[in-house]
């Protein structure tokens, strides 16, 4: 019977604190007339209707803030400490009544011991979801050494955050194993690769679910498969082949220069375990293929770099002269039928016409548009603060840089997602080193909205956090096969792919 | 008196480990605490965790913080080896005089520490002092339970398998040892090591001079420089020796302060390289700002995130005008127990910049980044052999120090060919300054060689540096005449001619960059 009372008696308290108190605004507040510093910086943004909570902490002040989130349903009031964490149900109903109208958010912080407003935002509410995951190789930013990396993939409609695989499944102290390109068919995981290298080196391809892995290296080509795109229609996957080195700066901010001596195309096809070279001409460096969304055509970046000193080796000589690696545009029709590629023309010549190089396209699910990276010289953008988004008209061919997507921090790997109403990129804008995923809406009139950084249960997470966000892609299923499953296979060796002669 | 033999052996014990731990090997725990970290925060808390080593490594990381004082590290952790020695009495029902017996596991647990030497910078274990120890005092609370369990509990025996199974699992949990997929990744093998720890003079002598580098006491780094010949020094030694030298406007003393380093003999399969165990601040002191960041974070990723690394990425972000990120890794820092204090100091840094300006690491290394050519290359992982290279090769120098470092690198590197461009530079520079002993060395030996850059004509100097020189080449002929081989000669001419740049060029030619 005791034990009975203390049981109920310890039930209600926990019942009670987990209802949890919503705090109220102070009655006596000084108005400053600007924005609120807060971090993540979420001022009039647009958001998807269907994203997880955009918490965030209030940087005015020293101990307390508060939060009062205004939408046509109601209001509500957030704040502990300085942080502001938004009930999850309640922000899925903030965000159903706000969908496609706004919701004004009111901040309030003590200062010196004094509360003060500040001038109110909008987050405005998309009448357009998002893809519900994404993923990403989570890998500290090094250079050339690596230790513990993971492909996670997120649910961002709440804060779920799982494991693809862990290299540490299968590292030992004396070999390691780096992975990367991860890569899906039409945002799905029924077909999709990533590679690993060193130990166990293969490219894990999971076609129509099935897990199997490949050596894509044959004797005809420079390296196995890197940057990989699949075929939206057919089970083909276009790959670039390289040979990559990198060296360090003394002085300049980019620290590194990650450069290919050499690189070509090739195309895989999946059924036939066959390779076939797209392209492999001399004195052209072709890299980042991408299929149109019917498949009938592939754009791809390639540098013109012609050798001419014989007396040092090729990655002597592109260290000396890197600055003079800059890449353009091509496109090349593409019979799927047939394996035909044909028609290759330049579509964008930014090394010879701006002196400027292009890299890591993405054309829009609807085929209207073409994102890509931009900046000074190189391949590695990633590495390059200039490096900015950029936007293709397929139709008129007008580029326009998305001024509400870039900042003065390196901004690369654009993609969209699957309804085409949203652009995520990898930014370095938050401290110039480590790379976060941003989100920016993309509306039906052609025009991108201001980019938010994707949001963490906890706001301190990203000042704690010593992962880049590495190759942000969108998906919309989670993939199935376990972490496990990948390991076990990864113990495998390696099918061979096959050459095939053009 | 049998009765109190069980307090006696321990009070041995206890003396023992504490004449092994903070009296002989306190910078030894030092370091190690140096090579750890631990960050406050839910963020770090799950991030470890989540790894090899669960709970234990997150405990072991927040105690290995206390050898910041290498007294009360020391004491927590011979308390751990108390508690495990009495537990091992209960348990065991060992009686008084064969209680020696239960510090069986505390011995091979002061043992293991002591075994690392070198490994200290490679180990990837988590708060590595405490690890093992952690998970011994686990293993010994289950078995306890269990014990107590069959002994006091009066519950039928379903339920204490029950209770067992349970407790097995906690132990489990809290190890991780199911992470990610049942591989353990952490060697605890004993690595031979601990004549290193204990006996290695360079050994100590590294971990001392980079401490005192770490906090700009040049003094303290060249009183560590042995001064007789019992032990050739290591490179690392060299290098900190010639970097305190070079801060102290003493670099055209390198040759005759012992510049012939050698690498470690450490008996074991240890590849030890410059690159981990100093290459971010030995990069820092030379004012190459991007090169310490880049190894720091090399070395974090690798053998893991340490204070060490934390501090030179806070240090070299600030001088960058990295501003954001070095706020990051404060943030981190501050969160500290022993290391807050340094992180506000540097955070003050940034917020104002009078502090910074007027900062010894300014104060001193401003004259080596006036310097503003960028170069991209790479060093290989031979962050020495680099720098000699580097420094012989840039040709405006446009401070002082840099045109002394430039010097003394080229005669380092033996590259006679920039050495001459620079001592021509330096003494058209500086036409009425008397030329340092050390650069007319370098110029009278150059200068004599066929085919060479200079003409000594030009130059007046000392007669009693060029009488020397006379003498050595005389000494060097006429033993060369009696047959004596290259080695010998060395061997011979070392007394009176081995603080001289001309011995350091002809016989040191063990340059083992490690």
């Amino acid at each position: 019977m005791k034990l009975k009372k203390i049981l109920s008696i310890a039930t209600m308290v926990i019942l009670l604190a987990s209802c949890g108190q919503h705090p109220t605004v102070p009655s006596n507040v000084t108005i400053e007339s600007r924005l609120p510093k807060i971090y993540p910086d979420y001022t009039e943004v647009t958001i998807p209707v269907n994203i997880c909570p955009l918490n965030f902490a209030v940087q005015e002040g020293e101990t307390d803030a508060i939060a009062r989130f205004t939408f046509p349903g109601g209001e509500f009031i957030y704040g502990e400490g300085q942080k502001v964490l938004i009930d999850e149900e309640q922000w899925k109903e903030m965000l159903e009544s706000a969908k496609g109208k706004e919701i004004k958010v009111e901040v309030f912080a003590k200062v010196n011991g004094a509360w003060k407003g500040y001038q109110p935002f909008n987050i405005y509410v998309a009448e357009d979801s998002i893809d519900e995951y994404i993923s990403y190789r989570a890998i500290q930013p090094s250079y050339v050494a690596y230790e513990r990396l993971s492909i996670n993939q997120r649910n961002i409609t709440n804060f779920d955050e799982r494991e693809i695989y862990n290299n540490m499944s299968v590292s030992s102290e004396k070999v390691g194993q780096c992975i990367n390109c991860h890569s899906y068919q039409n945002y799905r995981t029924n077909n999709m690769l990533f590679h690993m290298r060193q130990g166990y080196g293969g490219t894990m391809l999971v076609s129509n679910g099935e897990l199997k892995k490949i050596d894509l290296k044959t004797d005809e080509t420079l390296s196995a498969g890197v940057y990989p795109s699949w075929h939206p229609t057919h089970n083909l996957i276009a790959f670039s082949t390289n040979k990559t080195g990198q060296s360090f700066h003394t002085k300049d901010l980019n620290k590194i220069e990650v450069q290919d001596t050499e690189s070509d195309l090739i195309l895989y096809d999946v059924d036939k375990n066959e390779v076939s070279i797209i392209s492999e001409l001399d004195d052209e460096l072709e890299v980042f293929p991408t299929w149109t969304p019917d498949g009938k055509k592939l754009y791809f970046c390639s540098a013109h770099f012609e050798y001419y000193n014989d007396s040092i080796e090729k990655s002597a000589e592109m260290i000396q002269r890197f600055k003079e690696v800059k890449y353009s545009l091509y496109s090349a029709d593409f019979n799927p039928d047939t394996k035909e590629f044909s028609n290759v023309e330049m579509v964008y010549n930014a090394a010879d016409s701006l002196n400027q190089s292009v890299t890591l396209p993405r054309v829009s699910p609807d085929g209207k548009y073409l994102l890509f990276s931009q900046a000074e010289y190189g391949c590695f953008h990633v590495w390059h603060a200039d490096a900015d988004i950029y936007m293709m008209d397929l139709k008129t061919r007008d580029v326009q840089k998305l001024d509400a997507v870039n900042s003065d921090r390196s901004e690369s790997y654009p993609t969209w997602s699957s309804n085409g109403r949203w652009i995520m990129v990898d930014s370095r804008r938050d401290d110039g080193n480590y790379t976060r995923p941003y989100f920016a809406y993309f509306d039906r009139k052609g025009k991108a909205h201001k980019a938010f950084m994707l949001p963490q249960k906890d706001p301190n997470f990203y000042t704690f956090y010593l992962r880049s966000f590495n190759r942000p892609e969108f998906m919309v299923e989670p993939v199935k096969i376990t972490p496990q499953e990948f390991a076990a296979k990864a113990k495998e060796d390696a099918i061979p792919a096959k050459y095939a002669d053009k | 008196m049998k009765q109190y033999l069980k307090y006696i052996y321990l009070l041995a014990f206890i003396t023992v480990a504490y004449i092994l731990l903070p009296v002989m090997n306190a910078d030894y725990l030092y370091t190690i605490q140096d090579n750890n970290v631990f960050i406050s925060g839910h963020t770090f808390m799950m991030d470890t965790v989540m790894g090899e080593g669960g709970w234990q490594a997150w405990v072991a990381r927040y105690l290995t913080q206390f050898f910041y004082y290498p007294w009360l590290g020391s004491s927590i952790l011979i308390l751990f080896w108390v508690v495990i020695y009495w537990m091992t009495i209960w348990m065991f029902g060992i009686k008084d005089k064969w209680s020696f017996l239960a510090l069986i596991i505390p011995a091979v647990l002061l043992y293991h520490l002591l075994d690392y030497g070198y490994w200290i910078y490679y180990a990837k274990i988590p708060g590595l002092p405490f690890q093992p120890t952690i998970m011994v005092f686990f293993c010994l609370l289950y078995t306890w339970g269990t014990l107590y369990l069959i002994r006091k509990l009066k519950i039928s025996w379903q339920m204490k398998g029950l209770i067992c199974v349970a407790l097995l699992g906690a132990i489990i949990y809290v190890s991780n040892l199911l992470w990610p997929s049942s591989t353990w990744h952490y060697n605890y093998n004993f690595r031979h090591s601990i004549k290193t720890t204990l006996i290695d003079k360079n050994f100590k002598h590294e971990l001392r001079m980079y401490r005192a580098l770490d906090e700009f006491r040049f003094e303290d780094v060249l009183k560590e420089m042995p001064t007789n010949n019992e032990q050739a020094p290591t490179n690392l030694m060299v290098l900190y020796k010639n970097i305190a030298l070079m801060h102290t406007g003493q670099m055209d003393r390198m040759f005759e302060t012992g510049n012939c380093g050698v690498k470690p003999d450490i008996g074991d399969s240890l590849k030890i390289r410059t690159s981990l165990l100093g290459a971010p601040i030995i990069y820092y002191m030379f004012g190459q700002m991007n090169y310490s960041y880049r190894w720091a974070m090399e070395n974090a990723v690798q053998y893991g995130l340490s204070f060490r690394n934390l501090k030179m990425m806070i240090r070299t972000a600030i001088f960058n005008k990295e501003f954001e990120v070095a706020a990051k890794y404060i943030a981190m820092l501050k969160t500290s127990t022993f290391h807050r204090k340094w992180a506000l100091e540097h955070e003050a840094w940034m917020t104002n910049s009078t502090n910074f300006i007027q900062s010894q690491d300014y104060q001193t290394l401003s004259p080596l980044l006036n310097e503003e050519t960028n170069v991209l290359d790479g060093d290989d992982g031979l962050c020495e052999q680099y720098l000699l290279e580097y420094f012989s090769d840039l040709n405006h120098a446009n401070t002082p120090l840099l045109e002394d470092v430039t010097m003394c690198m080229s005669l380092w590197a033996k590259d006679y060919y920039a050495y001459c461009i620079h001592f021509y530079d330096y003494v058209n520079s500086h036409p009425n300054r008397p030329i340092p002993a050390l650069y007319q060395e370098g110029a009278i030996l150059f200068g004599n060689a066929e085919e060479s850059p200079i003409t000594l004509d030009q130059f007046r100097f000392d007669d009693i540096i060029a009488n020397k020189y006379n003498g050595f080449v005389q000494d060097y002929q006429q033993l060369q005449q009696q047959g004596v081989d290259e080695k010998e000669i060395g061997n011979r001419l070392k007394m009176l001619y081995g603080n001289t740049y001309w011995w350091y060029y002809y016989f040191y030619n063990d340059f083992n960059i490690y």
